[in-house]
Order: structure tokens, then sequence, then C-alpha cells
């Protein structure tokens, strides 16, 4: 019998784990919404930002929270990278070239790290915040109550950003309508070079602060890149707030499936709401073009 | 964009055949050998049977491992449950996957997911159905009987394996030369090009779309025992997300349509995959992985046609 606490619970951990969700997928949905790629490395850059977070918190020895000052500036230099190498080449192709591309990366990133780290999932042995509160039956784990705070403050920046700066302005114009926005004057080939590295920087961040609790392996950024997909396809170009709830439901299903059936089986029930969503709500639950 | 290497169909096909047959004699008896060509073979039509919704419908579609392992999982326990031989399970096993493929194709492609998003859903049903089949299944290793004869599709040569395999690949080859002749298949191929244009001149572009997937899926279907008598048992991790991948992968290398490219690219691509892990496989794992990456990569960005029409390119050049 599943008693109402655990059912509580797990509602808490789901909503902190949507949280974090949302930000991993805010990175892909700018990404994808402002220049119209279609990245199938976004977790896998997740997963090569967790390995640095690894390396710089164990050799280093400090705390994976502080990698992020360090990674996010040059993970947004890996993104430009990227972008100016493989990316900008396919800009505007078919769907498919994106995909091919961008697999690609994701296979190499994958096996270059199965080849260095072996397939031995690696962690941080503390950090910061490897404590917990208990509240009557309910334990709160202070690591992902500081990773859902933490990410629900970026995406607050990042809402701040893209409708108070000129820069976030333009991004958001042209995720809107592309033409129009060029015809404004926006210099779009700067402009998708940046979001490429905005984007990546907030995988960077997202890297840290899961290893504050998570483990990485090379196929950690599989799983990623598909809740990431299904959180933009059903919080759509909906902006920050679309994003955000998509993240929640995400967690909430994740968790609660995994309560309710067996663990194994958690991301057969996110996936089935992802159907249900591009089935029903074909525009996503927010609103996509 | 379609391309072909030779002109003859009929000689395609003979040359196909020849190649296939002199296939086992280089291999001069080695078991192991046999088992990875019978490997690679059945690869190669399970590339060959994705591009007809692939290459020439134009849908990505990552579910191959699904529709292939539903297939083989419904014909392995209808003989061990029901007594009904794979020869006949097969067809069964085809049926069963094709029948699952349309359930969940009528409202995909009735509510119009495609590009991006039937990618996701294909690839997310891969994983639904290795964490359903866990839940079913549990997670054990199921192996077949050790009983063998034509019946069963068993043998104790693997050289026979190979030859069904072959055999299969033959199979998909000629449902492509058919599709591709006929009117479905200039119909597929217009859906490709331009899916809104294809509807304006009247064509009813669900229903085409329907049909590509149910023969895709019905020939995955009956492989899928050759897959499971090859890697002699089965479990909840025949429902592979990468392995999926790799499909569309090689047919995407190949080259969208061309049956030729998809056949060259996941062959010599996956010989290679094969040797490399046989030979690195303990100090560099996933060496072949890497090699399919750089392979995309600069496939996408520098031949976005693929090896086929490379390959017609250096022809034109030297005739």
């Amino acid at each position: 019998m599943i008693s109402p606490s655990l059912v509580l619970q797990n509602t808490i951990d789901g909503v902190f784990l949507g949280l974090f969700y949302s930000l991993v997928a805010m990175g892909l949905a700018l990404i994808f919404g402002v220049m119209d790629i279609i990245n199938f490395a976004h977790g896998d850059l997740l997963m090569l930002a967790a390995y640095f977070v690894w390396l710089t918190s164990a050799d280093l020895s400090v705390d994976p929270t502080v990698t992020a000052l360090l990674l996010v500036p040059l993970f947004f230099l890996i993104g430009l990278s990227i972008h100016y190498s493989m990316i900008q080449p396919v800009l505007g192709k078919e769907p498919l070239i994106q995909i091919a591309v961008t697999v690609g990366l994701g296979l190499i990133l994958q096996n270059i790290a199965l080849a260095i780290f072996k397939a031995e999932p690696k962690a941080v042995a503390y950090s910061l915040f490897s404590f917990s509160y208990s509240i009557g039956p309910i334990t709160l784990y202070a690591s992902k109550l500081f990773i859902a705070v933490v990410s629900i403050v970026t995406l607050y920046v990042l809402n701040l950003f893209l409708n108070r700066t000129f820069l976030g302005l333009a991004m958001k114009s042209t995720a809107d309508n592309r033409e129009v926005a060029q015809l404004m004057g926006i210099n779009a080939k700067r402009l998708y070079a940046l979001t490429f590295g905005l984007g990546t920087a907030l995988i960077a961040l997202s890297a840290s602060l899961w290893m504050t609790f998570g483990q990485v392996q090379p196929y950690l950024g599989t799983s990623f890149s598909l809740i990431s997909w299904v959180i933009v396809a059903m919080g759509g170009l909906g902006g920050v707030t679309g994003v955000l709830y998509s993240g929640i439901i995400v967690g909430l299903a994740e968790s609660l499936g995994s309560l309710f059936l067996t663990p194994s089986a958690r991301m057969a029930v996110v996936y089935i709401v992802f159907f249900l969503v591009l089935w029903f709500r074909p525009r996503g639950l927010f609103g996509r073009r | 964009m379609r391309a072909s290497i030779t002109r003859g169909p009929i000689l395609e096909i003979l040359i196909l055949i020849v190649i296939l047959a002199i296939i086992p004699l280089a291999l001069m008896g080695n078991a192991y050998y046999e088992l990875l060509a019978a490997t690679v073979v059945l690869f190669s039509s399970m590339v060959v049977a994705w591009n007809i919704i692939g290459g020439y419908a134009g849908q990505l579609d990552l579910g191959a491992y699904a529709y292939m392992g539903v297939g083989g999982i419904v014909t392995a326990e209808l003989w061990m449950k029901a007594g009904i031989p794979p020869l006949l399970g097969i067809f069964v096993g085809g049926a069963v996957s094709a029948l699952i493929a349309i359930l969940i194709g009528i409202p995909t492609f009735r509510f119009g997911i495609k590009e991006v998003w039937y990618a996701l859903l294909t690839a997310a049903l891969v994983v639904i159905f290795n964490n359903i089949s866990r839940l079913l299944m549990g997670p054990f290793d199921y192996y077949l009987p050790p009983t063998t004869g034509f019946v069963y599709l068993k043998f104790n040569s693997y050289v026979i394996v190979y030859a069904i395999a072959a055999s299969f690949l033959i199979i998909a080859f000629l449902v492509n030369f058919f599709v591709e002749r006929s009117k479905m298949g200039y119909y597929f191929k217009a859906i490709r090009e331009d899916e809104l244009a294809a509807e304006m001149v009247g064509i009813d572009t669900r229903r085409y779309k329907l049909y590509a997937l149910l023969l895709y899926s019905f020939l995955l279907g009956v492989m899928g025992y050759i897959y499971i008598v090859i890697a002699a048992s089965y479990s909840y991790r025949i429902f592979d997300s990468s392995a999926s991948l790799s499909i569309a992968i090689m047919g995407i290398i190949g080259g969208l349509g061309s049956v030729e490219g998809g056949i060259i690219s996941s062959m010599v691509l996956r010989s290679l995959g094969e040797y490399f892990r046989s030979t690195f496989g303990s100090s560099l794992p996933g060496l072949d992985l890497l090699l399919y990456g750089a392979v995309l990569i600069l496939i996408g960005i520098f031949q976005p046609e693929g090896i086929s029409s490379l390959i017609n390119k250096l022809l034109k050049r030297k005739g």
C-alpha cells in the first residue's frame, strides 16, 4: 500500500527534479526557438560538462557548485566553437541533416568519454549540500532543494534577460519571426552564435548542479537529450514559463511513475505522457508554431 | 536527389546475390566470421527495410528495434508457449509488429506529427517498449530451445543462418525495388520532397505514410526472430535505442532513397565497426561508434546526399 506521505514525498521530489529539467531544457528551447536548429547532442554536452565538474572538483577539491564559475564561461566558448565548426554549415538545411550532424557530435562525445573515463559512473564524494532535513515523514534533501532554487532563479534571470535587454529581445523576436527580425536590422549570424553559446553555457550550469547529487557516465546524455526534447515539445516556444511548467510535468511523471509502477518503468510513463501531448496538443501545451 | 549507382535493376540484384554467395566462401568455414557475416547482413537488411519509410517516404523513424523486437519476441514466445513453429511464427510476428505500428501511426499521422517530432516519438517508442517489456518479462534472458530444424529456422551451422539473413536482404531489396517502381513509390517521394504540395495534388499523405510504415514494420517484425537466433537469447534489452538510431544513421550515410548506398554504408561501416570492436574492444571500446559519429558529421556537412551520390560523381568523372 502506498502511503499518502510517500505520495507527498515523491510529489516534492518530482517538482524539484522538474525544475532542474526545465533548466536543462531551457538551453535547447533557446537554440531551437531562435536558430531553428535541431540539436540532438544537447544531453551529451551536459555529460561532457559533468565530467569537467567531476575532474575539477576532485582535483582542486572544490565544491561542484563552485565549478560553475569556471565552466559556464568555458562552455560558452565551447558552444561558440561547436557553432562555427558544425552548426553554421547546416543552418537552414533539412532537419535530417541537422540531426545527422548533431547525432554525430553526440556519438563522438560519448565514445571519447567512454575511452577516457570508462563506463563506471563517477560521482563527487561530497558537496556542501550533502545533508537533509526531516519534516515529519518527509525528507528534504538540501542538494535537491538547492538545485531547484538555483534553477528557478536562473530561469527568472533568463526571463528578465529575454524581456528587458536588447540582445534578449533580439532573440525573442527572431524566434517569433525570423524574416521580420532580420529586416529590423538584427545581425542573425552573430545572434545565432551567441544563442548557441548561451544555450551551451546553461548546460554547464545544469551539469554542476547535477553533480551535487548525481553520477556521470558516458551515456548520461542520451536520456537528458530525450527529456529536454520532450519538454521543448510540450512547452513549445511558449517562452520560459512554458518550459518551466513542462519541466515540472515531466519531473512529476517520472517521480510518480517510479512510485506507482517501478523505478525501471518511470521513463515509459514520461514518454507515454509525451505521446499523448503530441497526439492531442500537437502545438504543445503552451503554444508552439 | 535520388541516385542509382548502376542502371539495370536486374543486374543489381544479380550482383547482390553473387556478392552474398561469395562472402561465405571467403570466410573459409570459420564459424565466428560466419556469425559476424550473418549479423552484418541482417543489419543491412534492416537498413534496406528502413529505406522504405526513411528514404522514400522521408519520415525519420528512429524506432527500428521496437518493431524488430516485437516481431522477434512474438515469434519466439509462440514457439515456446504454443508450439507454433517459427517458420510460420515469423509472419505472425511481422503482422503483430505491423499492427502495433499502425495503431501508433494512425494518431501520429492524423495529427500531422513529422520531422523532428516524428523522430522523437519513435525514439521514445523504443524506450517505452524497453520499460514495458521489462515489467512483463523481468530482467531475465530467455534462451531458445536447443531444437534445430528448418521449421524452427534454427541450425547447427552458421552458414545457413547467414543464408537466411542474406535471403532477408534480397527480399527487402526486392520490396524496395517494387515499391520504387510503383505508384506508391512516386507518392512516397512526393511526400518526402514536399508534403504540403503532395497533398495539394491530391495524394492522401496520411494513408501513404501508413503504407510505408506498414511495409517497414512488417519486414522488421519478420527479421526479429533471426536476430534472436543469432543472439541465441532475448530479453527486454532487444529494445535498444542506440541500435535503432544506427539503422537510421546508415540510411542517412548511404543516401536517402538509395538502397545501394544503404547496403554499402551498412556493410562497410558495420564490418569496420565489428573489426574495431574485436581488435580494440578492450582498450578502446566505442571506437566503432566514434567512427560512425565522425562519418555522420562529415557526410552532413560536405555530402548531404550521402555516399551514393558521391560514388556516382566519381563514376561520372571517370566515365
